[in-house]
């Protein structure tokens, strides 16, 4: 190796689980650009918001694809949020105990509110 | 965006501070980036209260009928600029980090990310903030 070559491509260098880490990044955060922007779009400007009502919602879950469209929703951003933020609390959070207590209260969090969505879209039997 | 790939969680204090990308304008960037995620992801968690509550149709109706409150309709505006920033920018880490030199003017292309942003949420904005201002929505 010379001292002029360019830097080797970083996915290359260490492929353990921050590479995977790296990846889902990418790979979720494309799905979320077609699926979070859609749905924003469809309950903020196509419909006004306060038309998105329990019957919107029961019209609209009556189809199992909105479900399922949901639920990946649900599932990859929240995936694609938790990692964000353990990033972020590597960064920031110097202690190790504060920033093992600190990823714990945030997957808590989210590990209970993704079992809470996951429910809610399951269970629910329209009108 | 997170952190580059090679640099370890520790190294990073001093990058947080000084500048790890070329410039001032992929630093300002990386933390816009950081920011409207952080914010996204709060709203995210709440969201996901607030849409539990269909398993009780009349409380799932009085809830959401907050957020055609002019105040709830100006933050649906911030949350469109986030969802459109944080999406645009992370569209373009992806190009910088799959295609190496797809990319040949960075700054143009940030500046780009921003002027659509500004202009999607300007756009999407009118539609969200219209019932309030030509008065069919009060408060």
């Amino acid at each position: 190796m010379t001292v002029t070559e360019a830097p080797p491509a970083p996915a290359r260098r260490r492929a353990g689980a921050e590479a995977w880490s790296w990846l889902f990044m990418r790979v979720s955060g494309l799905l979320l650009l077609f699926l979070a922007l859609l749905h924003f779009a469809i309950t903020h400007i196509v419909n006004d918001v306060v038309d998105t009502d329990y019957s919107f919602v029961a019209r609209r879950w009556d189809n199992p694809l909105w479900r399922v469209f949901d639920w990946a929703l649900l599932a990859l951003a929240l995936g694609h949020g938790l990692n964000g933020v353990r990033w972020i609390v590597d960064d920031y959070v110097r202690s190790p105990r504060a920033r093992a207590a600190t990823k714990a209260a945030v997957y808590t969090l989210a590990g209970g509110l993704f079992a809470l969505g996951t429910l809610t879209i399951v269970t629910f039997e329209g009108v | 965006m997170g952190r580059p790939l090679g640099a370890a969680p520790p190294v990073s204090r001093g990058a947080a501070r000084g500048s790890v990308y070329r410039g001032p304008a992929g630093q300002w960037a990386f933390l816009a980036h950081r920011v409207t995620g952080v914010l996204v992801f709060c709203f995210l968690l709440l969201h996901i209260v607030d849409v539990s509550l269909v398993a009780r149709p009349e409380l799932y109706d009085e809830v959401h009928a907050l957020y055609g409150n002019v105040l709830l309709r100006l933050f649906e505006v911030g949350l469109l600029f986030a969802l459109v920033f944080h999406s645009l920018n992370g569209l373009r880490i992806v190009l910088v980090d799959f295609f190496p030199g797809a990319i040949r003017n960075d700054r143009r292309v940030l500046r780009t990310v921003v002027v659509v942003s500004v202009l999607a949420t300007a756009a999407g904005g009118w539609v969200i903030m219209e019932p309030f201002l030509s008065g069919r929505v009060f408060g």
